[in-house]
């Protein structure tokens, strides 16, 4: 089914600037129901947040023009709302705790299981679903 | 890097000698500890590399940084298991360490992506098989696979490597620009502006470049090959094949191809020049950083084939591009050479084919031809008026249509998309595949529902059920496979289903579009070829053959673990809908090409001749021949009776049927509280034991009349006792050397000797089976009858089997323990059945009847013959 909140459906915006996991995430995530969006530029990614915001965010941690971190405050200014999920293949107990302090809403260590990071933006849509619920 | 392999050595250094037992122990015991030892450090190796190998299965995403720190812990892994075999032989595997230092410096030139540098500066074109993939670049390992794996005509040819690429850029003093080049165009920022000046100075030295000592003599010598075999006046198309081309990206009229070039020295490596100069065209260039972001390195290998002298050619797409929901080919055709067709410059006959095994040809829409590219005096091409007659004559005969649809779905069977493929068909009527590449269709119609919503209404069979071994979407007709026997007849495009996996499935995967098993684990030999082939497999599928038919047509989706009946044609377009091959990141490519050194299997039937250390050439040949010479070690346990008898304490054996059986119980292998000079069965702990003793207890099985042996056979057998190297020392007792999970049983009864050696406990990988049986008494004739009945049995459950005279040696390994459990009750019925029949082995038909009623449980049938 598809994914919807309000009444549309559920915005996703996948963030990575290795072109391919971007283009994994999107077929699989559409096809759970998600629209998808991807960008391989975090700078890009932020820009058209500015411009509509998304429901949930998916981004990689290490990118060249902004990090992770940089990312999830820049997400969090724009959309409070929005629930960020963070990537990342060099993954530091200090890195997670920083992320879970910043307002992350989940930190997922590569190499992992596309099921696992599926849960993860579940449970992100659940939890937007009881924020929007009076 | 360099300093990894010395570092890893001494970080294990003596780690064999440590295992030794302690003082006190016996040898006996010393042993099996250091056999568990070399299994314990076999799983530690097997499961990193079903680690990694799963995470190719498309449901991980992982970097770069994983692929290089499992290549660590791999290469670390599989030299404790090396020693390990050292230290329970006596370091009679010494050879062993060189195999695993070429492996070792082979996968490193592959981490530090250096592996396109080695190897042959030619090769012939079926030479190339999927291990050189790299060098021989994407478009001809493909070529190479189409020839040699689905034995498709593609016209003859070589290939000049990338080895050939590095060597001329470094003979021309090329290096640092392209160095220079290659660090520009990896950084994803630098602007388009700052590359033009290296890239164009790049091209025009490129294109006066001098070859290399040997390269010409090389190219020569390949060259002659053939003109002996085409003619003097034989003609080459010469083509780019980059590394990545065809593989994961098209790079589809990136590069220049020379066509028409004369086969002599000059003439190709002139235009070997100028296909390596397309790299450094500014299109080719932008392209490469459009789909290979931050990935620099630039290496070329380039095709040289002969011209077909084509009266057609054409395109051909195995899904139809305006809708693909047609089930339908797509077959475009002019007469002449192809090349007018990919510039869209000739109008083109067109014919539409149904894709089911009759191939209907739908639709033909002739056009007026009225030009065809051929070959022109000087080299190069030329537009030449169509004859009269030829005009609105179809340029492929309906039977002819038909055969090239039939070879472009077996090209899309194990390529495992739809293709895209150039063919042509020669003067003689011939018809050759000239290219076969992932097709892209950019123009489907955008759905206007989601993808789950449209799914709703497809038949759901299986739901949630299984593991992914490999993801992907696949459909087609259910073939239901229950023995090896009957995998020839799986249907082109068929889907696989079966109760477990096997090994040999691997026969069939560049056929089959996914498999589906009801038991059968992700780590498996046939999981890891079904994702060498890209098959999407599920695994472990409760009761899946009870709600399928054979023929049945159904969807399997990996990825959500769905089978649906039915073709569901919504999912397949979304599978087909990506222009990238979304599993080709670089860092799986990487862990794809370590794994590509690390999992495949050669040595995999111990009992043939080729098992041995020269054909070890991955680190699973290490680890397999490591077990295999652990288990041999262990079957010799029982080799010394006398040393054995005088070293343990010793117990009879008492069971209701006379069996003789000395147990030496070496840990484990009876109840602590058994006594000490006689055991019962009910004293036995030992896993494997128990299952042998079981089958010998089964009623029927131990038929006590004694036979009557002729005095024939009686001289026959004084004359031909057992004398084979393992039974020499044996001096005619029954043992059994047990421990909880291990048996070593020796046994004598009548005129046969059995050695069975298992181990057999909760850890798969662990258990193993040797069984040996080698006979006495009889006539050569009775005996070979004897040996036949004995191997067929054994090959019935599955045992790798070989006879040598009437010696039957049966192997059988990575069993769940209730299936080794199962196969060793048989053996013991074996055991007790063939105890005394050969007597009986009076005709070939005896056989075959004996077989039948051991198959169908009718033990009683000796008696009955006796009676």
């Amino acid at each position: 089914m598809q994914k919807q909140i309000d009444g549309r459906p559920m915005r996703l915006m996948v963030i990575d600037d290795e072109p391919t996991v971007g283009r994994r995430l999107k077929q699989v995530l559409s096809k759970s129901g998600f629209d998808v969006e991807v960008f391989t530029s975090p700078v890009a990614a932020v820009k058209r947040m500015a411009e509509e915001p998304f429901d949930i965010v998916v981004t990689d941690f290490r990118m060249k023009e902004m990090n992770g971190m940089q990312v999830l405050e820049r997400i969090r200014e724009l959309s409070p709302r929005t629930k960020v999920i963070i990537i990342t293949g060099y993954a530091r107990i200090e890195t997670a705790t920083e992320a879970f302090r910043a307002g992350g809403f989940d930190f997922i260590a590569k190499p992992f299981r596309l099921d696992e990071l599926r849960r993860s933006i579940f449970r992100a849509a659940r939890a937007l679903e009881a924020d929007s619920s009076p | 890097m360099v300093s990894f392999l010395a570092r890893l050595k001494k970080m294990v250094a003596g780690a064999g000698r440590g295992t030794a037992a302690g003082d006190g122990m016996s040898p006996v015991r010393q042993k099996f500890d250091q056999f568990k030892e070399v299994l314990r450090c076999n799983n530690r190796a097997l499961e990193i590399i079903a680690d990694m190998g799963v995470k190719l299965s498309g449901d991980y995403v992982f970097d770069r940084h994983y692929a290089e720190t499992s290549f660590e812990a791999i290469s670390d892994a599989v030299l404790k298991s090396v020693h390990a075999l050292n230290a329970l032989c006596e370091n009679c595997y010494r050879d062993l360490y060189g195999v695993y230092d070429d492996i070792t410096a082979r996968l490193l030139r592959v981490v530090e992506q250096r592996e396109d540098r080695e190897g042959p500066v030619t090769l012939m074109l079926e030479e190339v098989t999927r291990d050189y993939g790299i060098i021989a670049g994407g478009k001809n390992s493909h070529l190479g696979q189409i020839a040699h794996d689905l034995r498709l005509p593609v016209p003859e040819g070589f290939v000049i490597t990338t080895r050939a690429y590095h060597d001329v850029i470094d003979f021309n003093d090329l290096r640092d620009l392209v160095t220079r080049f290659e660090a520009l165009i990896a950084d994803i920022e630098t602007p388009e502006e700052a590359i033009d000046g290296p890239r164009e100075e790049l091209r025009q030295r490129t294109l006066e470049m001098r070859p290399p000592p040997g390269l010409m003599s090389e190219i020569g010598s390949r060259l002659q090959r053939l003109r002996a075999a085409f003619g003097d006046d034989l003609r080459l198309a010469v083509r780019s094949s980059a590394r990545e081309e065809d593989m994961d990206f098209s790079f589809a009229g990136q590069f220049e191809t020379v066509l028409a070039v004369a086969a002599d020295g000059d003439s190709v490596f002139d235009a070997y020049r100028r296909v390596v100069a397309s790299l450094f065209c500014p299109h080719a260039v932008r392209y490469r950083r459009t789909v290979l972001p931050g990935e620099g390195q630039v290496a070329m290998a380039v095709g040289c084939q002969r011209m077909i002298d084509a009266a057609a050619s054409g395109i051909l797409y195995t899904e139809y591009p305006s809708d693909p929901e047609a089930d339908a080919i797509l077959i475009v055709a002019n007469w002449g050479q192809g090349e007018a067709i990919a510039r869209g410059e000739v109008p083109t006959d067109a014919f539409t084919v149904a894709r089911t095994p009759e191939f209907e040809i739908r639709d033909r829409q002739i056009a007026e031809k009225t030009r065809g590219l051929y070959p022109a005096g000087e080299g190069g091409l030329a537009y030449r008026p169509i004859a009269e007659d030829d005009r609105r004559r179809p340029c492929l005969q309906d039977e002819q249509v038909r055969e090239l649809a039939h070879m472009a779905l077996r090209l899309e069977n194990y390529f495992k998309h739809p293709q895209d493929v150039e063919w042509a068909l020669s003067d003689d009527g011939r018809l050759y595949i000239l290219q076969s590449r992932r097709l892209v269709l950019q123009n489907r119609k955008p759905q206007e529902k989601s993808l789950p919503d449209l799914l709703e209404k497809y038949e759901v069979i299986s739901r949630e059920r299984g593991k992914v071994a490999q993801m992907g979407i696949g459909a087609g007709p259910v073939s239901i496979i229950r023995g090896y026997e009957e995998l020839d007849r799986i249907p082109e495009g068929a889907v696989l289903v079966s109760t477990r996996d096997m090994p040999r499935f691997a026969l069939v995967m560049d056929r089959v579009s996914a498999v589906v098993t009801e038991v059968g684990t992700r780590v498996s030999h046939m999981a890891t070829i079904c994702r060498e082939f890209g098959v999407p497999c599920l695994v472990n599928v409760e009761g899946i053959l009870e709600r399928v038919k054979e023929g049945m047509e159904i969807t399997v989706d990996a990825e959500d673990r769905c089978i649906y009946k039915g073709r569901v044609t919504e999912l397949l377009a979304y599978r087909d809908s990506e222009s990238l091959n979304v599993f080709e990141s670089p860092a799986f490519r990487l862990l794809r090409r370590i794994l590509n050194m690390v999992t495949p299997l050669n040595l995999v039937d111990p009992l043939l001749e080729e098992f041995s250390l020269d054909r070890c050439r991955s680190y699973h040949d290490i680890l397999r021949y490591v077990h295999e010479k652990a288990v041999q070690e262990m079957v010799k346990l029982g080799h010394d009776e006398r040393q054995l008898l005088k070293n343990h304490l010793k117990r009879d054996l008492d069971l209701p049927i006379p069996t003789g059986i000395i147990v030496i119980d070496i840990g484990g292998g009876l109840r602590p509280e058994a006594p000490p000079d006689r055991v019962g069965f009910t004293d036995i702990t030992s896993i494997p034991l128990k299952a042998v003793l079981e089958g010998m207890l089964f009623p029927d099985v131990w038929h006590r009349e004694s036979m009557n042996v002729g005095f024939r056979d009686m001289v026959t057998s004084i004359v031909n006792a057992p004398a084979d190297s393992l039974s020499g020392q044996y001096s005619g007792h029954n043992i059994a050397i047990v421990t909880g999970e291990y048996v070593n049983l020796s046994l004598r009864f009548g005129y046969h000797f059995n050695i069975l050696d298992a181990f057999c406990g909760e850890v798969t990988r662990d258990n193993h089976l040797y069984f040996r049986f080698v006979g006495g008494a009889t006539d050569i004739s009775k005996r070979s009858r004897r040996a036949r009945l004995i191997a067929e049995i054994l090959e019935a459950f599955d045992l790798h089997v070989q006879t040598r005279g009437d010696v039957v040696t049966g192997r059988l390994g990575g069993l769940a323990r209730r299936d080794m459990e199962h196969t060793l009750n048989i053996l013991g019925r074996l055991i007790g059945f063939t105890r005394q029949l050969d007597v009986c082995m009076d005709s070939d038909e005896v056989v075959s009847r004996y077989v039948e009623a051991f198959l169908n449980g009718d033990y009683g049938i000796v008696r009955a013959d006796l009676g």
